[in-house]
């Protein structure tokens, strides 16, 4: 029977009922979205920075992250090699790397770089490099001082494939290596500071160069569907540091090796908490006003159903009924909107280029592609639902309180 | 048979490309004249004129050299930039900074940028050597000045040596005295441009006691060397170039 009621009332007034629904479809949807955008370009962030040489999961010698040199390689690597072969889950794919910083210069210009010695055929399967080459060619295994540029390089040097590049660097011996590389291509990355950052040659030129012998400086294993919290590197992780020795390895996972990254999604999830609070607060203004509204205009009914005899309590529960079909309604109508818009953007995505060199300062992708995670729209709605009822406690209570004389002084 | 006619084509094709006729003499004349511009030692006291659009400032070295690896640079005027000092000894640079009291070995990020804010870079100090071993020279013709012959001799880097430069020209007159060096990008375009003046008896032998580093297409950034005296020796002592002398030296 209350149900029933209820029903009828809210629709006693259209207008008041689809003005105050609105508010409650706009207050979903809006959350709806906008998780979906920030979760997309969370997704995309941590695509973003895994491929540039991140990895999922990266072992290096005890102390190179804290000091990047030559003298914190892993002098061999053959242990490393099987521990990874041995525990390679399905479809991972994984290589060796030689890092180091490095002064790249030619007769006018010169800057610093990350030198990044890899394996050509591997190194494909693992980072962004394999499908960035857009002029000239990639590096072959059998290839001999040739050097890849970022684009953003190539363009600040002035300077055009097949010229020569002078690297200089730290190498094993504390002596200054410098060795001329010919440019053979160059990269295109989602940021130009990666352009600007990163320089490619063989393993085995990085190698010779450097006087590493078989060193390498990192082990990268790479596998699709990272997750966001990390947890499977994790059972990986912990797999690999039961086959290599604690005093020499250091196995980590992209959210240890990205600490400013994982701080940013944090913030990320508490920023998502915080929309969903402030768009409520708006929303829970109007829905009281409203309700209240609508009561302060029923009194002469209140007052008539309280001499019939009806307990404030049924009164109280009357108006939370109609409360819980008006924002029911609303949710409803503002997560189909919601889920449809970000269906239909999740193809095109939203692009960002015109924004491009603030957003880059993030590892922010140009094109947003929003998700939808189910827990977000869960708790959007939980939160629209709950709270909303909260609220229209008051005006409730408001008219469970109106006695029969009240109502018949206000005509 | 085929071969055969094959090297005799070679045989009568190679002495006619130009790449192949290279003069014998030519790397031997760019040593000698490195050789004569250095001397086995000398003490000298420099000059140095650094000149751009909108101010130019004038430093007074002092420098002790021995051959092209050892060699130890000292400001001795301005006062305010007395005591800075540059140590060099085979491929390893320090400078030294009486402000911060501490010699500091310069890492490989260092050495291609400019030495006290000159035009000269701290890898035209430190390598300068590698200028006879890592090129191939050939004289490109001659000219006279003064009365003398002048060798005009053309340096390309050898294929996999490590020099930013893609040729080097140099003008180097018959008694060996280096009258300019001209440094391309790998496009053959001017980058900057050695010159030397005022060929004068000093130290006992023909020196230039002007020289200017010059900038190409930027008139005004230039720097200059004055050599107010040079003294060739044959020889210095090795303890001279230690890091306390240039620490101390200055004080």
């Amino acid at each position: 029977m209350y149900s029933q009621l209820a029903w009828r009332n809210i629709w006693r007034n259209p207008r008041r009922t689809i003005v105050i629904m609105t508010a409650v479809i706009i207050g979903v949807f809006s959350m709806i979205f906008l998780c979906g955008l920030m979760r997309g370009m969370e997704v995309e962030m941590i695509r973003n920075n895994l491929a540039t040489l991140t990895g999922n999961i990266q072992i290096h010698q005890k102390g190179y992250r804290a000091d990047p040199v030559v003298e914190n390689s892993m002098t061999d690597p053959v242990l490393l090699e099987n521990a990874i072969k041995t525990n390679l889950p399905e479809g991972a794919a994984w290589a060796m790397r030689v890092r180091v910083n490095a002064i790249v210069s030619n007769a006018r210009h010169s800057t610093g770089v990350t030198f990044v010695g890899i394996d050509p055929a591997k190194e494909a399967r693992v980072s962004f490099i394999g499908k960035a080459v857009t002029d000239g060619r990639y590096l072959n295994s059998d290839d001999t001082n040739k050097i890849l540029i970022g684009r953003a390089l190539l363009d600040k040097f002035k300077t055009k494939i097949g010229h020569k590049l002078i690297v200089m660097s730290q190498d094993a011996d504390d002596e200054i290596a410098s060795t001329a590389f010919r440019i053979v291509g160059t990269f295109r990355a989602e940021m130009e500071s990666t352009e600007k950052a990163y320089v490619f040659v063989t393993l085995s030129d990085a190698q010779k160069m450097l006087k590493l012998k078989n060193g390498i400086s990192e082990a990268a294993i790479a596998f699709k569907g990272q997750s966001i919290d990390g947890q499977k590197e994790k059972a990986l992780a912990q797999k690999l540091k039961s086959r290599l020795p604690d005093s020499i390895y250091k196995v980590e996972t992209w959210p240890e090796l990205l600490p400013m990254m994982r701080e940013y999604l944090s913030l990320f999830d508490n920023f998502i908490y915080i929309w969903y609070f402030v768009v409520f607060i708006a929303m829970g203004f109007g829905i009281v006003n409203t309700t209240l509204m609508a009561i302060f205009e029923r009194m002469r009914e209140f007052g008539l159903l309280k001499a019939l005899g009806m307990k404030p309590v049924s009164i109280i529960r009357g108006v939370i009924t109609e409360s819980f079909f008006l924002l029911v309604s609303g949710i409803i109508i503002g997560n189909i909107a919601g889920i449809i818009t970000v269906f239909l953007i999740n193809r095109t995505g939203i692009d960002l280029s015109a924004l491009a060199a603030g957003v880059e300062m993030w590892g922010m992708p140009r094109v947003i592609h929003p998700e939808l995670w189910i827990i977000d729209v869960i708790t959007a709605n939980l939160v629209v639902l709950v709270l909303g009822l909260v609220v229209s406690i008051y005006p409730a209570a408001k008219a469970a309180r109106f006695t029969p004389i009240e109502a018949l002084e206000k005509t | 048979m085929r071969n055969r006619i094959i090297l005799l084509l070679l045989f009568i094709l190679v002495p006619s490309m130009p790449g192949f006729a290279a003069d014998p003499d030519a790397k031997s004349l760019v040593a000698d004249s490195f050789n004569y511009m250095r001397g086995r030692a000398s003490i000298s006291t420099v000059d140095m004129t650094v000149h751009r659009p909108d101010w130019e400032r004038v430093t007074t070295i002092k420098a002790w050299t021995i051959g092209e690896k050892t060699s130890l640079f000292l400001i001795v005027a301005p006062p305010k930039d007395k005591g800075n000092g540059t140590l060099k000894k085979g491929r390893y640079m320090w400078t030294y900074n009486p402000k911060v009291n501490r010699a500091i070995k310069l890492p490989p990020s260092m050495m291609s940028q400019a030495w006290q804010g000159s035009d000269f870079s701290n890898n035209d100090l430190a390598k300068s050597d590698t200028l006879i071993n890592d090129f191939t020279h050939y004289i490109e013709g001659t000219t006279i000045a003064d009365g003398k012959k002048v060798y005009i001799i053309k340096s390309i880097p050898k294929p996999d040596a490590p020099v930013v430069w893609g040729m080097l020209k140099l003008k180097i007159r018959q008694d060996l005295i280096l009258l300019e060096e001209s440094f391309f990008d790998e496009d053959f375009k001017l980058v900057k441009t050695l010159t030397t003046r005022e060929i004068k008896l000093t130290g006992g032998r023909l020196y230039p006691v002007k020289w200017k580093m010059q900038k190409a297409g930027a008139k005004d950034e230039y720097t200059r060397l004055a050599y107010r005296s040079i003294v060739f020796k044959e020889t210095l002592p090795q303890q001279l170039f230690s890091l306390s002398n240039l620490k101390n030296a200055g004080r």
